[in-house]
Parts: C-alpha cells; structure tokens; sequence
C-alpha cells in the first residue's frame, strides 16, 4: 500500500526535489565567492523569468508527449513523432507562405492542415498496424523515416523561415510573463485530459491497456480504438511541430530531431507504465517538466551537458523500476 | 683453439653481412618506393563511374557539398542523375561496405569523392579504392598518417579546412564589437568533432588579446537549432546581462541563439561560421555580425572533378606536388558591409566554376601539428 503511494507521488516528488536542488548548488557557488545569497530568493534557476524559459522549452516536448501517452497507454507505442513532426512542419510552413504568409490570411488554414497531415500519420500508422497485424513500434519507426524522407524531399534540405510577426507572437507576446505559447500548451493539455478522462475513447485506452482480450470480449472494437488513438496521437505531434515553429521560426527536416528520446523519457519518467492502462497526461506533463528542468538546471548550475543525457537515462531506468513491481511479469522482452 | 675462435669470428661476419644485406634488402626497396612511381602503374578509365560519399542530404553543408558535385557532372555534359550517391547516414561501417559494394559493381572503373564519416576510416576505403584500381579524393576526415603521395595515383587528393584562424578572426570581430570588454559564451558543435574543437581554440586565441572580456562559459549545441535555443536560455539564466556577445560554432546554433535573445528582449552581437544562404541574409541585415563561407559548392564540386580527372587521365596526381594533393579548402568573411555583394556573387547566381582549375581557390598544403 505505501509503496503504492510513493509510486503515484515519486514522479512529482523527483520534480519538486530537484527545483529545489539547482538553487542549492547556486548557493553553493556565491558562498564560495563569497556573495550573499539567500537560498531560493536570489536564485537565478528559481525566478519566473526562468520558469518561462523552461516552459518554453517544454511546450513542444509537452504536445508530442502527451500524444504518444494515449498510444502507451494502450500498451502500443509510436515511434513516429521525429518524422510525423518534421513533416508537419514542412507543411505548415509551405502552407502558410503560399497562402499569404501572414496568420491573418487565408494562411491560418496552414495550422488545421498541418493537425490533418498529423493525423493521416497516424491513421495510417493504426492501419498498418491492425490490419496487417504488425507490431506498433515498427510501424510506427517505418513511418517516422518515411515521414522524415517526405520532408527532406519537399525541403531539398533548405529550412524555412516563418517571419510572420503575428505567428510569431506566440514566443513574443507575453501574457503574465509567460509568452502566448505557453497557454496554448495549457489549452491542449486541458483537452488531452478531457479526452482522456471524459470521453468513452479516452476510457477506452485504459480497456485495452488494462487488458486487450476482455475489452474485446465486452464487445469493444478494438482495432477500431486502436486506429483512433493513432490518429489522435498524430494530431499531438503536429500540435507538437506548430509550436517547434513558433519557438524557433524555422521549418527544416531537423525540426523532429530528439523528439523521441524526450518524449518517450518522459511519458516514462512522469509514471506511466510501458505496458498500458496505467498513468495519464498529468503524468506527462510531470514528466516533461522534469526533463526539462534538468536540461536547463544542468546548464545554470555550470555541469558539462553529456551528463544530462546520463542522468536522463538513470533516471528513466529508475522510473520503470519503481512503476511496476516485479513479480506480476511473467515474462520480460 | 684458435680454429674455434676463427670459426666463430667467421660467422659472425656472416650474420652480420646477412643481417645487413637483409635489412638493405627491405629499406632499399622501400626506399625506391619511396621515390620513384608505384611499382603498379595505375590504369585510368573512358567512362569511370562518379560517385559522391557523404552522410545525408538533410543537413544544408553537405546538401550544398552534394549540389556541388551535380553541377560538376552536369558540366561533363551528362544528367546529373549520372552522380552516384552513397548515404551512410553517419555510419562508418555503411560508409567501407557502400564503397566496396560500389567498386565490386563498377570493377574497379570509380571515380569516387567521399568524407568517410571519421578518420580512421578514411584509410580502409583508400586502401581498398586502390587495390580496385579506383580513384579516390578525400574531404575532411583522415588521419595525420595518410597521404595521398603514398598511393601513387590512385588516391588523387585530400582537402580540409583549417578552422581555427577563421574562427579566431570572426572571434576578432565579435570582441571589438563588445568594446573589449564583458562577458563572452560559446555554443559549440558536438563535442568531439575535429571544427567544433577549432572553432573554440579560434576563440581562445582571440581572447588572450582582450583581457578584460571574460570567456563565461562554452557547451556544446551539437550543431543544432532546438538545442542550441535551450543552452543559450540556461546561459541567459546562468549569467543574464552578463552576457554582451555569443560565438557560435556554426550557423544553425546562431538562429536558435538569436531567437533565445529574441524571446527575452536582448539585443547582443552575435557571430557564426558557415555561411549558409539565410545566415548572409542575417547578416545583412545586422542581426549577425559576422560568418564565415567555406564555399561547401566548390569543395563538394572540386573533390568530385579532381577524382574524376585523375581517372581519365588528363592529369597525373604523382607528379603534382604535395601542396596539390593535400590542402586546405577556401575561406571567405562576410560581414555587414560585403553581405550583399557576396550574396549577389555567391549565393543568388551560383558561380559557373571552372571544374578544371583544381586549386585556384585553394588555401596552401595542409600543416600538421
């Protein structure tokens, strides 16, 4: 029972430690100098200003993230948001500059077309992987280099820049201290977390993640689910691209780089379980911010950054250790 | 006893004389190898196949490299489908089995243009482009130990770029415009790639004429836009307005520095190296100070055609000398004041090369440390 609730909290827990940690090697270092420093007042790492930094960082890590979290928790996984989210961008910002280039244009058209280019992805993935009964993960791989290929052939390698003041208000225009983007990425989360767990095909993940043979034996259609989720999770990754956009103005086949790694770390990392039916987007959301807090809190505090992806890595094992015990898996491949 | 000690003077004088015949035997042949041509007389090709090696097209540097090499062949008068592209997408291993696949296929009749990812793999391609009787020329990776000279003809050239004179000076250019003095960061590329190592040395040089500015911190951003936003928004955390100028290693970490100091308000001089087309628009513009062209067209152009040259005999790599075989490739500075003019000349009309003037723009023999 108690390891149950450190197991729901741990997550939040490793969260709330480590803002709490960076400040300290702060402090550490002005009172070696011999600075005054008060231990989170003068930190630089705890400041607003930086929780914006951090939150801008996170928002496209968030969208992707929170797609691939209805996919896992189905049991699947999609490997495709590097290709998904490359494309989607590609397209958008051919889209947007050939329908005006500027968001108060028919150009606004380019962000619904850029969700259904998503969202074809990953019908497509779900297909593929229903019908011809093919392990998600190697779909899903397949069609993130296929979509990484399209991108590179419509590109020619060239990036686009996407110079529109309005669009680009996004990261420019603050609200509260944080830029628009980020309440954008509230938004979507708010409705990643409606779907999840006001809607009978959120519910419906958890039925098969909880168990594929009795959701289809109470009469679920599960393929059916299962392509949905696909599709859905595609229309995330594009959420994902448009903000990558917003936050760089560039548009390249690189755009998707890393996204998977981080993701998928933390989808893990905020405590949802590989395997399905456990965990949720408040999970994720956890889970992002403590990837992002460490890459940045890795740079204030001065650490070399080949040490981030070391601690990520330790960190992601932990996370699967703790989220499951051990002894209800028969076998492990 | 006196016969025993003859006996054994004797032999001694025999081994000694064998030892020394032995050994004249081996270095006098190497010797004459060493100076005179390669016993093997390389044979050249009417139609030798063209082919380019190189990591992908994704990234812009070698799509520009890879561009060039069509432009060459398309100046041969042929498609330039006729440029056979091998991809190892970063893989050393691919990189060798793409070209012994290659050099099986064509028997031998190559004319080949390659980086080979990295530089211990440069020697088994050479080593096997020459035992086909295929012509090679090299960009970029090699060891110090590999010379094209000890190959006779058939490893045509090898060109490289010295970066850290450039950097240091475009370092110049950034540490004046901070006046001298304040706080200066480096985004580097990924750590331990031989240009991101220069590109910081280049830094390291300039500062030591300009005490008063401080080198605040240097991480790498593995030449890459997204990561190079997030460690320029740790370092604005980290050291704020401490900060009065950034040195990128390249110019894609320059647009994700520039949108970092965009999101935060800062205005703060920036210089970068590459050269890329929408980092000379940057630069006229005033957004960035300073880059640095290493015209990736040409080289990736040149390898091809000296490669091909070679194989069709119209030059004969042995008797060039070694500043013809081993050397640096061009560097141009861009700044505010020539941005436009170089974009007109360089970059809005790509230049009709001469595909024959092999070292024309070339920048000396490479000198090693």
């Amino acid at each position: 029972m108690i390891r149950d609730i450190i197991v729901k909290w741990a997550p939040l827990l490793v969260l709330v430690f480590l803002v709490l940690l960076f400040p300290i090697f702060e402090w550490l270092e002005d009172f070696r100098a011999g600075k005054d420093h008060i231990y989170l007042l003068d930190s630089r790492f705890f400041s607003v200003r930086n929780a914006s930094r951090i939150a801008v960082a996170a928002t496209p890590g968030l969208m992707v993230a929170i797609g691939v979290t209805f996919i896992i928790i189905m049991g699947s996984i999609d490997l495709s948001m590097e290709g998904s989210v490359s494309i989607s961008a590609v397209i958008f910002a051919f889209a947007f500059l050939a329908l005006g280039g500027t968001l108060l244009s028919w150009a606004w058209l380019a962000i619904p077309a850029a969700m259904l280019v998503g969202a074809g992805i990953g019908f497509v993935n779900g297909l593929v992987h229903v019908v011809f009964r093919i392990p998600s993960f190697m779909v899903s791989l397949a069609m993130g280099f296929v979509g990484t290929g399209l991108a590179l052939v419509l590109t020619g390698g060239d990036r686009i820049r996407i110079e529109d003041e309005v669009f680009r208000s996004l990261l420019t225009v603050r609200w509260l201290n944080f830029p628009i983007m980020c309440y954008v990425a509230l938004l979507a989360l708010l409705v990643a977390w409606f779907i999840q767990s006001h809607t009978t095909l959120g519910r419906n993940f958890y039925a098969i993640g909880g168990g594929e043979e009795l959701a289809q034996a109470s009469g679920l259609n599960v393929a059916r689910i299962r392509v949905l989720g696909f599709a859905l999770a595609g229309v995330f990754f594009a959420l994902g691209a448009l903000m990558a956009v917003g936050r760089i103005g560039i548009a390249e086949t690189a755009t998707g780089n890393n996204f998977m790694f981080i993701s998928i770390a933390a989808v893990v990392v905020g405590g949802t379980a590989l395997w399905g039916g456990i965990g949720g987007i408040p999970n994720t959301l956890v889970g992002i911010l403590i990837v992002y807090v460490i890459t940045n809190g890795m740079v204030v505090i001065g650490l070399p950054s080949w040490l981030q992806d070391g601690v990520l890595g330790v960190l992601v094992i932990t996370a699967v250790v703790l989220s499951t015990s051990r002894k209800s898996i028969s076998f492990v491949k | 006893m006196s016969f025993i000690k003859r006996f054994i003077e004797a032999e001694t004088a025999s081994r000694r004389n064998f030892l020394l015949a032995g050994a004249y035997g081996i270095t006098g042949a190497a010797a004459l190898r060493m100076f005179g041509p390669s016993p093997i007389m390389a044979m050249t090709y009417d139609e030798p196949t063209i082919a380019w090696s190189y990591r992908n097209r994704t990234n812009p540097y070698w799509n520009e490299i890879v561009s060039g090499g069509e432009a060459f062949v398309e100046s041969l008068g042929k498609s330039k489908d006729d440029l056979t592209h091998l991809i190892n997408e970063g893989s050393s291993e691919k990189s060798l089995a793409d070209v012994k696949a290659l050099l099986a296929k064509t028997d031998g009749k190559l004319a080949l243009a390659i980086d080979t990812n990295d530089a211990p793999n440069a020697r088994p391609v050479v080593e096997a482009c020459v035992e086909a009787g295929a012509f090679v020329s090299t960009l970029w990776n090699k060891t110090d130990d590999l010379h094209p000279w000890d190959f006779g003809d058939n490893y045509v050239s090898h060109m490289s770029w010295s970066d850290e004179g450039p950097a240091e000076q475009t370092a110049r250019i950034l540490l004046d415009a901070m006046g001298g003095k304040g706080g200066v960061v480096h985004l580097g590329g990924i750590a331990s790639n031989n240009p991101a190592i220069e590109r910081l040395n280049g830094l390291k040089n300039a500062l030591k004429d300009y005490p008063d500015v401080e080198l605040l911190d240097a991480q790498p951003a593995d030449w890459d836009t997204q990561k190079a936003n997030q460690v320029m928004q740790g370092f604005i955390t980290r050291y704020g307005d401490e900060i009065t100028g950034v040195h990128c290693a390249n110019d894609t970490i320059g647009y994700g520095v520039l949108e970092a100091l965009r999101a935060e308000g800062m205005d703060v001089p920036i210089v970068t190296y590459d050269g890329n087309p929408q980092a000379v628009d940057l630069v006229a513009e005033g957004k960035i100070l300073a880059t640095v062209f290493t015209n990736p067209h040409w080289g990736g152009g040149i390898t091809a055609s000296l490669a091909y040259h070679a194989a069709v005999g119209h030059f004969k790599p042995s008797e060039e000398p070694a500043e013809h075989r081993e050397f640096y490739g061009p560097t141009i500075f861009i700044t505010p004041a020539d941005a436009q003019e170089f974009k007109t000349n360089y970059l809005d009309n790509v230049p009709t090369y001469d595909w024959t003037d092999f070292w024309g723009p070339s920048n000396g023999q490479i000198m090693y440390k």
